[in-house]
């Protein structure tokens, strides 16, 4: 077992590792513990819990490579890129320490600052406080001054909202006291934030980030950037009420410690997949890739296994889904086995993927028009978000199905921090580009054509302020929400498995009265970002869901394995 | 003479319900208002000689039921005028549709352009009933205090929480997943017509600066429906004489209690002294002194210009200049020499609420334009022509158009409001001409308030209808700031009675009775 963990520190994601392709057995029905459906960060995650607390785990995933959207791949011979998630932020920092992913590879690198291009002039702000306020001061007097006061104010926040991330949500048309004790725990400690504290809470759950900014600040391409992180894999505008509150998440990884608040994994994404699956598979669980399910199966109102598309048949006592309701309500279980009223929900959960992926193999470093050089602020995300009003137009065309004609775009160099990921003197540039609407507007499809006018405005988006960087280009990978969807199965393209929208959270996520990871058939359960908290590169749905299968008990005489 | 309980700054609508309620229980009350005439945006104007028309408001239906019962405005000359048609809604293609108070009526027009609509609309309207029911509840009650619970606050709590749990399990689940919601996106789940869509969505965004893809349009919606039977159509009673009837019904039931009116008489400054109020003084310099200052203007402008900033706060103060205000609507009344012409608009169906808004993009779009400080080039209308109903305001065969224009913001970005006004009158006609064709020609005068009429004219800032804007971050326990939704703001005896307390804006007198109820409460705990 050793010898493999050390293989897998050392592997490359993408390359093969972990591969059990079909073994030809046929129909020789197998049985675990648990099956775990889908190899993404969640799913793996659970099946580390899961293992380390002694139960037989098997993980499928229907891919070559583990990771779902958490994935590094080699597009072009020589460059890997972290093909959909880019950056990390949020992963539980108990997660890292629990599992011990360090040890099994994971390796954070800072990724310092943001700076904001402009026609001629930018703002880059840094994580030297001192520095980024005396940037801003370059901008306004005013909102150096609140910028202190608002940071101080969001950790507060973020402080008081981080045990949300780790609560299983009751069911509110339920009185029950065990189910309520996270929530009023919390209420409590709500009465004890001062009135400032709890009007800003109330204003983060429900204002649109531009609204909440600007009573902060004036600066424009500073509250556009600020905001972006409002709207980033939803179908929403930074003028939409309720994306104020993912602005916190800038500030929980800050109080996390454990990590820098803003990173990527040495080798890409793909990288946490692959120390989560480490640190699963020594604890004992099995992964198989290139497994794709075809069905749960279920008998008499419980799931009992699952087949897979050979034929093959696992059976297992408990079946964890990591992929949206979508696919594990509507595709994987036979029809006529839920009800229809629970179907019906199903259907109206939203998924609506807005965002595109650009992914640049380039022959050198690009350089911004309005600060030329290859200094240290191409090193973190370089944001195209100048204006709240530039954010706004970007949703507007969305909003009516065409993809932006200027859209926002965070990009990141990571061959700066990670010269791996490509070859010597070369590097690679990831685009998360916004909005990028799953359903076209009348009669239109994302076929070659539109992947093209995508990608073309996308390169004369990045050409007015990178005046060079078509001639650096040396591939081009464009992801439509078509393709992420074709890709990873994420329904719509949706990055978080569905919208992060407010009546798509906490108790209602993904369906009301199915927010605590159980779903209507007994022991078939949900472990994806489809159920809370949500999406990211969290992980805290696997591991929820993880535990919420143990308290059940019904593993609880197994001993652990991954502790020792 | 006896000295004054409390002073009522501001004759708006709410203002008279809770000077009537406060002077019913044996107060002495005095209303301060700054203009000629009491009832605010709840007036009726002579737009043209012999021509009478809503001066800003146009329907009253919402005017919550025990009002007109404690303080008998029937007997006070209030007539309303109810009809069996809520919204007439024409379409582009020169079809129309009509929402009527009776849903099954309703059900089986839609069937004619969608059987799936027809089918699912008294569903629909069922289910509205049923939340909105809640949503009531929550209105006629005091918002509890967060922070420093009361045991009244835990008694009001336990009683949200089971008239929550009467709602059964599945509406309970319904209700916290739908209030958060943009309205676009509950009816797009029901109705498939997009004439229906829009029709039904409009209601959610009237006078907020908010598009119906916004989040928490469905709770401005099921606020609207809340009580009075409104349902998936809402409401569309007029008063008759206009809605200065009810104004003139609410003053007079007001003195009729005891109260006294001066008209002319602005408010400069809310007086303190030891952190309470003690009076007010007007702009003439004269004070009047009091224990109960209640203020009838918006939280913004009470807060900012009428208190002492000292006696506020610096934090309080920052929060309330923070109040979102963004005013987006403009009202337009035409004198028409002849009813005009609708395709599938015969006399009954243009009763109700005569509804512009073809489809959610097409209100969504319309929002889109305020967002930059520009006037949407295809507004969202809602029209009312009460003289189908109460003929007695214009001369014989002429009629009244009353039209409440979105979305025109206050602060545009081109041009200013001096210029404009014209512009937004030729938008409101020229966009009628297009559904009902020879519009223009009908046209004999009209009038057009503006969004900085608004505010320079009633005093409301940034031009807002609603005193603040009814999004969910100003809703309930935190309408119009966390802490201060019971009425109160930390200052004794200053109490806020306007649209800018919960549970919102609107011809509902519902701040207003509530606000009483807590101002007497007070006084019987002082005596």
């Amino acid at each position: 077992m050793h010898a493999s963990i050390a293989w897998a520190r050392h592997a490359l994601p993408g390359t093969g590792f972990l591969v059990q392709p079909p073994d030809g057995r046929g129909k020789v029905a197998r049985r675990y513990d648990v099956v775990v459906v889908g190899g993404g960060h969640n799913g793996l995650t659970a099946a580390a819990y899961l293992a380390r607390a002694g139960t037989k785990v098997l993980v499928l995933e229907r891919r070559h490579v583990l990771g779902g959207a958490t994935v590094t791949e080699e597009v072009f011979p020589g460059f890997r890129f972290s093909v959909l998630s880019y950056v990390v932020s949020l992963l539980r920092p108990e997660i890292i320490r629990e599992l011990d992913l360090p040890r099994h590879g994971l390796e954070i690198l800072p990724l310092d600052g943001t700076i904001t291009p402009l026609d001629d002039d930018h703002l880059w702000r840094v994580n030297d406080h001192g520095k980024t306020i005396r940037e801003i001061r370059r901008w306004s007097k005013n909102d150096a001054e609140a910028a202190e006061e608002y940071g101080r104010l969001m950790v507060d926040m973020a402080r008081f909202v981080k045990p949300v991330l780790s609560m299983v949500p009751p069911d509110p048309a339920k009185l029950s006291p065990r189910e309520w004790m996270p929530v009023l725990s919390l209420a409590r400690s709500f009465r004890d934030l001062t009135q400032r504290q709890q009007s800003t809470f109330i204003q983060l759950m429900t204002m649109s980030a531009a609204d909440f900014l600007e009573q902060w600040f004036e600066t424009e391409p500073l509250k556009a950037t600020m905001s972006a992180s409002g709207i980033i894999g939803t179908f929403q505008g930074v003028r939409s009420p309720g994306t104020a509150y993912v602005l916190l998440h800038h500030y929980m990884g800050e109080i996390d410690g454990a990590f820098r608040a803003w990173g990527i994994p040495r080798g890409g994404t793909g990288a946490i997949a692959y120390a989560v699956a480490s640190a699963a598979q020594e604890a004992g669980a099995e992964i198989r890739t290139e497994a794709p399910v075809a069905r749960i199966e279920v008998r008499g109102g419980r799931a009992t296994g699952v087949t897979l598309e050979s034929g093959e048949e696992i059976r297992a006592g408990v079946v964890l889904s990591s992929l949206d309701p979508n696919w594990t309500f509507l595709r994987l279980i036979e029809s006529g086995l839920l009800d229809d009223g629970f179907i019906a929900e199903v259907k109206r959960y939203t998924y609506r993927g807005s965002s595109g992926k650009v992914n640049l193999a380039l022959d050198g470093l690009p350089e911004l028009a309005c600060k030329p050089g290859r200094g240290e602020w191409l090193r973190g995300a370089i944001s195209f978000s100048p204006s709240i009003d530039y954010m706004e137009r970007a949703y507007d065309d969305a909003k009516y199905g065409r993809f932006s004609r200027r859209p926002y775009i965070d990009c990141i160099i990571p061959t700066l921090v990670d010269p791996s990921m490509a070859p010597p003197g070369k590097h690679v540039m990831s685009c998360f580009v916004q909005w990028a609407p799953y359903r076209l507007e009348d009669g239109k499809a994302w076929d070659d054509d539109m992947r093209n006018a995508f990608g073309e405005t996308v390169m004369d988006t990045l050409e007015e302020r990178f005046p060079k960087i078509r001639d650096l280009v040396i591939h081009k990978q464009v992801l439509s929400p078509l393709d992420i969807e074709d890709m990873t199965g994420l329904t719509e393209g949706n990055i978080f498995q569905g919208e992060l929208s407010l009546e798509q959270l906490f108790f209602n996520r993904p369906v009301p009265g199915w927010a605590r990871y159980r779903t209507p058939i007994t022991d078939l359960w949900l472990c994806g970002s489809a159920a809370h908290p949500g999406g990211g590169i969290m992980g805290a749905p696997g591991r929820m869901a993880a535990l919420e299968v143990l308290k059940t008990g019904r593993f609880a005489r197994r001993g652990s394995r991954g502790s020792a | 003479m006896r000295e004054l309980d409390a002073v009522v700054v501001g004759g708006g609508h709410n203002g008279l319900v809770t000077a009537a309620y406060l002077a019913r229980a044996g107060r002495r009350v005095l209303v301060l208002e700054r203009r000629a005439k009491v009832g605010g945006i709840l007036e009726t104007v002579e737009m043209a000689p012999g021509v009478r028309a809503p001066g800003i408001a146009h329907t009253v239906g919402r005017l919550r039921r025990s009002v007109i019962d404690d303080l008998e405005l029937l007997r006070h000359g209030l007539v309303l005028i109810d009809s069996p048609v809520r919204v007439f809604a024409p379409q582009p293609d020169g079809s129309a549709l009509t929402l009527w108070a009776d849903a099954s009526r309703t059900a089986e027009e839609l069937r004619a352009r969608s059987r799936h609509d027809g089918g699912a609309y008294p569903v629909f309207d069922r289910k509205v009933r049923s939340l909105a029911s809640f949503v009531a509840y929550l209105n006629a009650a005091t918002p509890p205090d967060v922070k420093t619970p009361k045991f009244a606050d835990l008694v009001a709590g336990l009683r949200t929480g089971r008239a929550f749990r009467d709602l059964g399990t599945k509406a309970s689940r319904e209700v916290t997943r739908i209030l958060p919601m943009a309205i676009a996106d509950v009816v797009d789940e029901v109705f498939e017509d997009p004439a229906v869509r829009g029709a039904i969505a409009s209601r959610a965004v009237s006078c907020a600066a908010m598009g119906p893809l916004s989040a928490g349009t469905a709770a401005t919606f099921l606020s609207d429906s809340a009580g009075n039977d409104g349902g998936a159509p809402g409401q569309s009673v007029i008063a008759r004489g206009g809605p200065g009837g009810l104004a003139e019904a609410l003053g007079s039931a007001a003195r009729s209690f005891g109260a006294e009116i001066r008209t002319g008489a602005e408010v400069a400054r809310i007086l303190t002294r030891d952190h309470r109020a003690v009076g007010v003084a007007l702009t003439g310099g004269e004070e009047i002194h009091a224990s109960v200052i209640v203020a009838n203007a918006d939280p913004k402008r009470t807060l900012t210009t009428l208190v002492d900033p000292v006696v506020l706060g610096p934090h309080l103060m920052w929060r309330a200049g923070n109040i979102r205000a963004p005013g987006v609507v403009s009202k337009v009344n035409l004198a028409l020499s002849a009813l005009p012409k609708f395709p599938g608009g015969d006399e009954e169906r243009l009763k109700g609420r005569i509804v512009i808004a073809p489809s959610i993009d097409y209100l969504e779009r319309a929002f889109d334009a305020s967002k930059y400080g520009r006037i949407s080039s295809e507004p969202f209308l809602e029209v009312t022509i009460p003289t189908l109903s109460d003929p007695a305001l214009a001369p014989e065969g002429r009629h009244v158009m009353s039209v409440i224009v979105q979305y025109t913001p206050f602060e545009l970005r081109d041009g200013d409001w001096g210029s404009e006004r014209d512009s937004v009158g030729d938008l409101v006609v020229g966009t009628l001409e297009q559904y009902a064709p020879g519009f223009g020609e009908l046209v004999t005068a009209r009038q057009v308030t503006t969004p900085v009429d608004l505010e320079r004219e009633y005093g409301l800032s940034g031009g807002h209808p609603l005193h603040a804007e009814p999004g969910l971050d100003c809703w309930f326990a935190w309408r119009p700031l966390l802490g201060h939704a019971n009425y109160r703001f930390g200052i004794e005896g200053l109490y806020l009675c306007g649209s800018g307390a919960h549970p919102g804006g609107g011809i509902t007198g519902a701040p207003g009775a509530n606000a009483a109820r807590e101002i007497l409460a007070d006084l019987g705990k002082g005596n």
